[in-house]
C-alpha cells in the first residue's frame, strides 16, 4: 500500500459507455470519457454540468450502484464493490420510506446496526427496548434539523417537500457516513426553502466534516456551498478541434470565502466572476474549449486524457464478453 | 334532458339517493308483479316466491332444524366461511412470494413462468381434475380457490415490487439493510395495503370458485345448499341464500376497505 | 320537459310490449318436448332424427319440436312452463312439477328401472355394513331414493351414515380414482363404468325394487286438455319406435346402433343398459301396468319418500298434500289437489289401433 494516500475518493480512467443499438457494431455511446478525479477527505465538492451529462452517473459510481465500463472507482484505496453503510445518499425524490413515521425513518439505520435479525423477527423485549431508545434519540435529533419533536410521529406524506428533505438528510447523517452523496437534493424546493436547506447542510458539514459530493444544476448554490466546484460537460473539443465524445471534467476550481462561509459572499464580485467562469466553461454549448484551455486550477485537479470515439469502440471490442 | 348529461351537475343529496334506488325499485317491482301474476295462475307456484314466502324460507333455514337437526343457514355459513378463510390465508403467502420475484432475479427466474401458466388456466376447468386427484372433500375445494386467486396476487405483488423506485432500495442499502431486510421490511410493507385491495377485488372470483367447488361434492355449505334445494325448486330458500351471500360479500369488502383506511393511512398519499 | 314525457311514454310502451310477448307466443299449433339422455329415452332421439316424430306431427297437423337438454334443466323447463312435455321419472314428476302446482299428466309409462340404478361399494359386504360410511350420490334424486329403500329394507337408518351430495357429471370419475371412497349410488351408464373397476362390487340395485322407479312421458295437463292432438302424436311416434326395436333382427339392430351412437355408447353397451331397463314394449303392456294395483303400491313408497325428505315443500303437513289420480278414478292423497294424473286414454287408443294412420 502507498504511504499516506491523501485522497479518500479516486476515479481512475473511468469510462461509462453503452453499446449503440445493442449490437456493438455501430460503436458505443459514451457518457463519461476516461474521467480522472481525486477528492480529499472533508471536501465539500459541488458537481455541475448540463442536463444529462453524467453527473448522477458519477454519483452512482461512487455510491456503488453502478460500475464503470472501464477504469476504477476507489474509496479509501479499495475499489467500490457495492452500496453500503460507508456512503450515505440523499436523492431529490423518494428519499423516505412512506410507510414509516419520521422518527422511524431516522432511526432506521441505527436500529439495524444495534439489533440482529432474530431479535427483530421475534420482537424480543431487548429489541423493543432498543427501539424505544433509538426512536427517542431520533426525536431529539429533529431539533437539530429544524423540525419540532411532535413532527416525529408524522408520516412523510404529511410533510412539505422541504421538511421531507430535512428528514432525509437526518436519516443519512445518523449513520455518520464518511461520504455523503447528494443528487440535486433541493431541486424540487422553492427558493427560500432552498436557501434554508443550504445553510442546514453547511451546518451539518461543519459539525461532522464528512466528505460531501453535491450534484446540482443551480450554479449559485454550487459555488456557495462547495469548497470546490467541478464542471462536467460534453461541450469540449479534442486537440484537433473535433467535438469531443462523452463528458469530461472541463473545469475544477476552488471557491472563495473561508468557512463558515458568510451568505454575504454571494454578492461579491469574486463570487460572481467564478459563477460566470463556470457557466461559460461547462454550460455553454457554443463554447467548446480545447483540452489545453480547461480551467483546472484546484490543487487536486487532474488533466483529462479522453479517448477518441474510435479508440473507445475498438479497445472495447477486444474485451467484450 | 340536457340537464341530465351535464358534467358539472350537482344533484342534491335527496335526488342522488332517489335516483340510486330507482333501478332497485324497478327490479323489485318487476319481480313482485311477476310473482303476483304467477300466483294468480297457480297459487302453489314455486318459481317466483312472494316476499312472505321468502321470509318464511329464511326463517326455516335460520331457526328451524332440518331433517338432520341442523340449523342450515348457520352451519352452511360456517362451513363456507371456513373454506374461504383458509384459502385466503394461503393466498396471502402469494405476497411475499411476489415480492421475492420482483426483487430477486433468481427467484423470478424460478417462479415467474410457472405462476403465469397457472394464472392463465381457467380455474373452473381444473375442478374435475382436482376432485379426481385430491378426492371430494375440503382439500379440493380450498385448492380450487387458491389456484384461481393465488397467481393473480403473486403477479400483482411482483409488478409492484418491481416498480419500487431504485432510489429507495439504494437508500436502504446505505442504511445497512441486507437484501432480505429490504424485501420484507421495506418493500413488502409498502405494497401490502395495495395487495389487500387486490384481494378485495378478487373476492368475487374466490366466491365463485367456492360455490363451484361446493356444488360438486359437499355435505354442507352455502353453495351446496343452493344446489340441493334446487332439486325441489325451493326458490324461497335459494333467493334468500343468494341475498345472504351477497350481503356477506359486501361486508367483507367494506371491512377490508376499512382496515386499509385505518391501519395504512399513508397509502396513496 | 316534453323530452321527459316522451321518454316516459317510450318506457311504458316498452314495458307493455315485453309483458305482452309471452301471450303472443302461445298460438298453439307448435308444441315442445324436452328430452334428455337415458337408455329408456333414446327412442325419442331416434324418432326425432329419423323423421318419425315429424311424420306423426304432420298427421295431426301440428308441429312438435324436440329439445335436447340435461335432465334436471329439462324438468325445470317443464315446471316453468317453457316446454309442453318432458321425459322424467315418477319421483321427479311428483317432486317438481306436481309439487309446484303444475298439473301434470302421465301419458306414457315407458319402462321401470330394473338394475339401472345401483349402490356400489369397495370392501363393504352388505347394506348393513354401510353404517358410518360416506355415501356419494346426487342428494334427493332417484339415487337417494334407492339408498333410502335399501336402508329401509335392511333396517339401517340414514342417520347412521353420511350422505355426500355429488354432482352427477363427476361422480363416476371421482369414485374410480379415489380408492378411499367406499360407497356410491348412481345410474347408468355410470354404473357400468364403475362396476368394471377392480375391487368394486354391487350390493343393491333397482331390480330389488322393481316398478318403483318409473320412466315416464308427461304432458302439461292444461296443454293436453286444450288440444289432445299433441299427446296422440307423441304416443304414435313412441310405439312405432318401440315395435321397431322389439322385433329382433337387423332392422332393430340398426335402430339401436343409431341410439347407442347418440348416447355415446357402443351397441353392446346400449343393449346391456336395455337389459336392466324393463321396457313396456307394447301399448298393451303399458296400459295393463298403469291400470293395475301394483303401480299404486309402488307410488306409495315414492310419495312417502318425497314427503319425508321435504320434497313436497318444507311446510307440507302430510304425505297426502298432493293428489295422484289413476285411470280407474282412485286418488292417492288430497282429491281436491290432484296434480299428477296417470292417464291411459292415448295408450289405449294405440292399443286398439285408433290412432291416425296418415
Amino acid at each position: 500500500m502507498l504511504a499516506a494516500n491523501p485522497y479518500l475518493i479516486s476515479l481512475q480512467g473511468v469510462e461509462v459507455s453503452y453499446p449503440k443499438n445493442g449490437n456493438g457494431d455501430s460503436g458505443r455511446s459514451v457518457i463519461l470519457n476516461n474521467v480522472r478525479l481525486n477528492i480529499r477527505a472533508g471536501e465539500f465538492l459541488s458537481l455541475v454540468g448540463p442536463t444529462g451529462c453524467g453527473k448522477s452517473t458519477i454519483l452512482r459510481l461512487i455510491l456503488g450502484a453502478q460500475f464503470p465500463t472501464r477504469g476504477q472507482v476507489l474509496v479509501d484505496g479499495q475499489p467500490v464493490s457495492g452500496v453500503d453503510r460507508d456512503r450515505g445518499v440523499v436523492f431529490q425524490r423518494y428519499s423516505l420510506f412512506p410507510h414509516l413515521t419520521v422518527v422511524e425513518n431516522i432511526a432506521y439505520g441505527p436500529l439495524l446496526e444495534r439489533t440482529s435479525m432474530p431479535q427483530r423477527l421475534l420482537y424480543t423485549p431487548a429489541y423493543r427496548r432498543i427501539r424505544r431508545e433509538s426512536l427517542a434519540e431520533a426525536r431529539e435529533y429533529l431539533v437539530r434539523i429544524g423540525l419540532n419533536p411532535w413532527d416525529g410521529d408524522k408520516f412523510p406524506y404529511e410533510l412539505s417537500g422541504g421538511m421531507q428533505q430535512r428528514v432525509a438528510i437526518a436519516q443519512a447523517l445518523m449513520m455518520q457516513p464518511k461520504i455523503l452523496l447528494m443528487d440535486e437534493p433541493f431541486g424540487a424546493l422553492d427558493h427560500n426553502t432552498r436557501l434554508a436547506m443550504q445553510l442546514l447542510i453547511l451546518d451539518q458539514w461543519e459539525d461532522y466534516r464528512m466528505t460531501i459530493i453535491f450534484v446540482t444544476h443551480d450554479l449559485e448554490e454550487a459555488c456557495y456551498v462547495g469548497t470546490r466546484v467541478i464542471g462536467l460537460s460534453q461541450y469540449w473539443s479534442d486537440d484537433e478541434g473535433k467535438p469531443g465524445v462523452g463528458a469530461v471534467i472541463v473545469t475544477d476550481l476552488p471557491t472563495p470565502g473561508g468557512h463558515p462561509k458568510p451568505t454575504a459572499i454571494r454578492a461579491t464580485a469574486e463570487f460572481n466572476a467564478l459563477l460566470e467562469q463556470v457557466r461559460h466553461d461547462a454550460l455553454d454549448p457554443a463554447n467548446r474549449q480545447r483540452l489545453q484551455q480547461f480551467n483546472l486550477f484546484h490543487q487536486d485537479a487532474l488533466k483529462p486524457e479522453p479517448l477518441s470515439a474510435a479508440k473507445v469502440s475498438e479497445a472495447k471490442e477486444g474485451t467484450d464478453a | 334532458m340536457r340537464s341530465f348529461f351535464r358534467t358539472d351537475a350537482q344533484p342534491s343529496g335527496v335526488a342522488t339517493w332517489l335516483l340510486s334506488i330507482l333501478l332497485f325499485g324497478l327490479l323489485i317491482g318487476a319481480y313482485l308483479a311477476g310473482s303476483y301474476y304467477r300466483h294468480q295462475e297457480n297459487p302453489q307456484d314455486k318459481v317466483m316466491p312472494t316476499v312472505s314466502e321468502m321470509l318464511d324460507g329464511l326463517k326455516r333455514a335460520a331457526f328451524e332444524p332440518d331433517r338432520n337437526g341442523d340449523l342450515r343457514l348457520w352451519i352452511d355459513t360456517l362451513a363456507s366461511a371456513r373454506r374461504f378463510g383458509i384459502a385466503i390465508g394461503v393466498v396471502l403467502l402469494a405476497i411475499p412470494l411476489g415480492v421475492g420475484m420482483g426483487l430477486f432475479p433468481y427467484v423470478e427466474a424460478v417462479f415467474y413462468r410457472f405462476i403465469v401458466f397457472f394464472d392463465k388456466i381457467p380455474a373452473l376447468s381444473v375442478l374435475p381434475i382436482l376432485f379426481i386427484i385430491f378426492g371430494l372433500d375440503e382439500l379440493s375445494k380450498i385448492a380450487l380457490i387458491v389456484i384461481g386467486v393465488f397467481p393473480t396476487v403473486a403477479l400483482e405483488a411482483h409488478l409492484r415490487a418491481k416498480s419500487i423506485p431504485r432510489e429507495q432500495i439504494h437508500k436502504a442499502q446505505t442504511l445497512g439493510a441486507s437484501e432480505p431486510e429490504i424485501a420484507y421490511r421495506i418493500v413488502m410493507p409498502q405494497i401490502f395495503p395495495k395487495m389487500l385491495e387486490t384481494i378485495r377485488l378478487n373476492l368475487k372470483a374466490a366466491m365463485l370458485l367456492l360455490i363451484a367447488g361446493e356444488s360438486l361434492a359437499a355435505t354442507v355449505g352455502l353453495g351446496y345448499r343452493i344446489f340441493v334445494v334446487r332439486r325441489y325448486v325451493a326458490m324461497d330458500i335459494i333467493i334468500p341464500y343468494v341475498l345472504w351471500m351477497t350481503g356477506l360479500l359486501f361486508l367483507t369488502d367494506w371491512f377490508i376497505q376499512w382496515v386499509i383506511r385505518r391501519r395504512y393511512v399513508w397509502v396513496d398519499k | 320537459m316534453s323530452q321527459v314525457r316522451s321518454l316516459v311514454a317510450a318506457l311504458v310502451v316498452a314495458v307493455l310490449a315485453v309483458t305482452a310477448l309471452p301471450s303472443l307466443a302461445l298460438a298453439k299449433d307448435k308444441f315442445t318436448l324436452a328430452v334428455s339422455i337415458y337408455a329408456g329415452w333414446m327412442p325419442w332421439y331416434y324418432a326425432k332424427d329419423h323423421g318419425i316424430l315429424k311424420k306423426w306431427a304432420e298427421r295431426y297437423k301440428i308441429t312438435i319440436d324436440a329439445v335436447e337438454m340435461d335432465y334436471i334443466p329439462s324438468v325445470e323447463a317443464f315446471v316453468a312452463g317453457k316446454v309442453d312435455a318432458a321425459v322424467m321419472t315418477n319421483m321427479e314428476a311428483l317432486a317438481m312439477p306436481a309439487k309446484s302446482g303444475i298439473d301434470t299428466t302421465v301419458v306414457i309409462v315407458g319402462d321401470y328401472s330394473n338394475g339401472n340404478d345401483a349402490l356400489l361399494v369397495r370392501g363393504i359386504p352388505d347394506v348393513k355394513g354401510l353404517k358410518g360410511t360416506e355415501v356419494y350420490l346426487v342428494e334427493l334424486s332417484v339415487s337417494h331414493y334407492l339408498l333410502a329403500r335399501a336402508l329401509e329394507m335392511h333396517g339401517v337408518k340414514e342417520s347412521e351414515l353420511k350422505v355426500v351430495n355429488t354432482s352427477d357429471s363427476d361422480i363416476a370419475p371421482a369414485f374410480i380414482a379415489n380408492k378411499n371412497q367406499k360407497a356410491v349410488v348412481t345410474w347408468n351408464p355410470m354404473v357400468m363404468s364403475i362396476e368394471q373397476t377392480p375391487g368394486v362390487s354391487k350390493i343393491f340395485d333397482s331390480s330389488k325394487i322393481p316398478g318403483e322407479v318409473l320412466d315416464l312421458l308427461v304432458v302439461n295437463t292444461k296443454v293436453l286438455s286444450d288440444d289432445p292432438r299433441f299427446a296422440e302424436a307423441l304416443v304414435g311416434a313412441w310405439y312405432e319406435v318401440m315395435s321397431l326395436m322389439s322385433q329382433r333382427g337387423p332392422e332393430a339392430d340398426k335402430a339401436m346402433t343409431a341410439m347407442a351412437q347418440r348416447s355415446n355408447t357402443s351397441l353392446n353397451e346400449y343393449k346391456a343398459q336395455l337389459r336392466t331397463t324393463a321396457m313396456f314394449w307394447t301399448p298393451e303392456a303399458a296400459s295393463d301396468y298403469t291400470r293395475g294395483t301394483e303401480i299404486k303400491d309402488k307410488m306409495d313408497f315414492v310419495r312417502i319418500f318425497c314427503f319425508k325428505y321435504g320434497l313436497f315443500g318444507e311446510n307440507a303437513r302430510s304425505v297426502d298434500v298432493i293428489g295422484i289420480s289413476y285411470p280407474d278414478g282412485t286418488v292417492q292423497g288430497d282429491s281436491r289437489n290432484v296434480k299428477l294424473r296417470y292417464d291411459t286414454r292415448f295408450v289405449d287408443k294405440a292399443k286398439i289401433g285408433q290412432l291416425r294412420q296418415n
